[in-house]
């Protein structure tokens, strides 16, 4: 009989104290599971939408991240210069801005704006009706609106925008209903051209832009890409989807990193608690039975392989548990976190990576050796001769 | 021709165990041997150190003084492992309290040391049966100890003491636990075992399964007393 159908016997003989341990390891492992799913889901997720884009490199004015910094100064020549690289297969200013919009109830209330060129790669998804021209039938120029400001304002393809943070209001027609790969799920985002973005925000300076979106030729890579940008514009700064990542880890987005370790941290010390103190009960229950058995020849590393074998089924069996259970509770807490205000609709806490799967393995096998180490070492310092007085007298 | 090697032999063998009180001297200046054969019964009042003589026999634990041979092999100079190697291949334990394995059947528990000892499985099948048949057990051999009695239960226990076809047989109290009757049909198992070619050394209150030994031993203070009874063949 190998070690680990002995651990299975072992275990079917106190099927309550077997169901309740697997219980509590698959509720703690979907606890760990989790928590290795947050620890990388929002950077997983951040790099799916910035690639999504169809962008690999973003070019901005200063060192702080897209959108946070100045604009970047004779935008039209700074990309004119930058299309003139081989490396690189597309260049797109981008401006953002807040414009204030009448609403059907006659309030005001407030949306943002992204004035770009008309879309090249997926700065936008169309959703309903057509993409942004440069038209500018009728006075109006074109519109791409998300789905929230669309539901909030009646809008369909054809319909007039009216945005009343200038003076005179300037009215745009809407040409599409769009997703950007930003947007929350409740609040208002519109797509113009750049034209109409100047149109819509008069202040502005004409040839700024918030950030450039590069995009590297195939082949090329992303590196050679920033590299020669930073030939051709050292003034300006530019990330890699990488580097924007690493900026985020390292700020807004380490705050989450640090809950799933803790938690994480909290969770793997439940699991090893609780199997250590099955493993040590069970042992306790049955010194006697464990001395015979040294007693009838069966050597120590026979008995630590019966313990390793049985925390393994215990560890394992919950284990295996625990990933379906990790991931209704993973969705459950998503769908949670996604309630906060103004995250992108299509940004995600966990997500799934295997390399999260294969750390949560990692981490069970470890919980497994170590919650068997006390137990095993109580067994086989077992001084077998005065347990079996010690039975024998009790 | 030479003289076939003793099982066990004892010379001077002392054991002192330390506890907190101070050191408590279990066993003082035992000499004995076991020979091939031999039928052996100890008794004496209790804590008068049987068990623990008995544990040195079975080399589950090793004196504090004087030499003990097993097989003509030094125990103190066997390392833990090799001990171990010996309990399960030479040497079988018969417990007052049985010690089955509660989520095995019979059949399991009699075949676990011999898988352990790394018997091949048809050979293991083969023995379990003929042992199970041997100690009367043929039709419960899916039974689990929970489904015997406690007779049966020591039945099965002598079953798998004597599956590794050990040179020795050591029985502790081994009717401790079972009423007069069926103390009465282990002893007469006991005899047949031995008959069969088994040593065995047991040790005992039940003065009934004494006098079934070829010698009789006892045993106070932690010694052997002098003129052990042996009984005709």
């Amino acid at each position: 009989m190998s070690p680990l159908q002995f651990a299975w016997r072992s275990l079917s003989r106190q099927p309550a104290r077997a169901v309740l341990g697997l219980t509590g390891v698959a509720v703690v492992g979907a606890l760990l599971f989790d928590m290795l799913l947050l620890s990388r889901g929002l950077i997983v997720s951040f790099r799916q939408l910035l690639e999504s884009t169809g962008f690999d490199v973003r070019v901005t004015a200063t060192e702080a991240l897209p959108g946070l910094g100045p604009p970047v100064a004779d935008a039209s020549a700074a990309a004119e210069t930058l299309r003139r690289l081989p490396e690189l297969a597309d260049v797109v200013p981008v401006r953002f801005a807040a414009a204030g919009i009448e609403s059907p109830d006659k309030k005001a209330r407030e949306v943002a704006i992204i004035g770009s060129e008309t879309r090249r790669r997926g700065e936008w998804q169309v959703l309903r009706g057509a993409d942004l021209t440069e038209s500018t039938a009728g006075g109006r120029h074109d519109m791409v609106v998300n789905r929230t400001f669309a539901r909030d304002h009646a809008l369909e393809p054809g319909s007039i925008v009216r945005l009343t943070s200038t003076l005179p209001p300037k009215e745009f027609r809407v040409t599409g209903i769009v997703e950007f790969p930003f947007e929350s799920a409740s609040d208002g985002m519109a797509g113009v051209t750049l034209a109409g973005f100047a149109e819509a925000f008069p202040a502005s300076e004409a040839d700024e832009a918030d950030l450039l979106l590069v995009a590297s030729k195939p082949g090329v890579g992303t590196e050679a890409a920033v590299a020669a940008i930073r030939g051709a514009r050292p003034d300006l700064h530019s990330f890699s989807i990488d580097e924007v990542l690493e900026r985020l880890r390292q700020a807004e987005f380490s705050y989450f990193r640090q809950v799933s370790f803790v938690l994480a941290t909290i969770a793997s010390f439940f699991a090893l608690l609780l199997v250590t103190t099955l493993l040590t009960v069970s042992v306790n229950q049955r010194l006697g039975e464990v001395a015979a058995l040294r007693a009838l020849g069966f050597s120590r590393k026979r008995i630590v392989a019966d313990l390793v074998a049985e925390s393994a089924l215990l560890v394992g069996g919950g284990g295996l548990l625990s990933i379906p259970l990790g991931f209704l509770l993973a969705r459950g807490l998503d769908s949670i976190l996604r309630q906060m205000p103004g995250l992108p609709l299509r940004l995600h806490f966990f997500v799934f990576e295997p390399r999260a799967l294969a750390l949560h393995l990692g981490f069970l096998v470890l919980a497994a050796v170590i919650a068997a180490t006390y137990p095993v070492v109580l067994a086989t310092r077992l001084p077998i001769a005065a347990t079996l007085r010690k039975e024998s007298v009790s | 021709m030479s003289a076939p090697v003793a099982i066990v032999e004892a010379r001077g063998v002392g054991k002192v165990y330390p506890m907190p009180a101070g050191p408590v001297e279990a066993l003082r200046d035992v000499s004995f041997t076991v020979e091939p054969g031999d039928y052996v019964a100890i008794s004496g009042p209790s804590g008068c150190g049987k068990s623990t003589l008995l544990h040195l026999l079975g080399c589950v634990d090793t004196p504090s003084a004087g030499s003990l041979l097993f097989e003509g092999r030094p125990v103190l100079a066997m390392g833990e492992e090799e001990r171990s190697r010996i309990r399960l291949r030479r040497i079988g334990f018969v417990f007052q309290r049985f010690y089955l394995l509660p989520m095995l059947t019979a059949w399991e528990n009699v075949e676990l040391v011999q898988s352990e000892a790394g018997m091949p499985a048809a050979e293991r099948r083969a023995r379990t049966r003929e042992l199970l048949e041997y100690v009367g057990l043929g039709d419960r051999t899916s039974h689990r100890p929970s489904q015997l009695s406690g007779g049966e239960m020591q039945r099965v226990a002598i079953a798998r003491a004597l599956a590794n076809r050990p040179g020795l047989v050591l029985a502790d109290e081994p009717t401790g636990e079972l009423d007069d009757e069926t103390g009465e049909q282990i002893g007469g198992l006991f005899d047949r075992v031995n008959a069969d070619g088994t040593t065995l050394v047991i040790v005992t209150h039940n003065l009934a399964l004494a006098a079934r030994a070829r010698r009789r031993l006892a045993m106070r203070s932690g010694r052997l007393l002098d003129s052990p009874v042996r009984a005709a063949p």
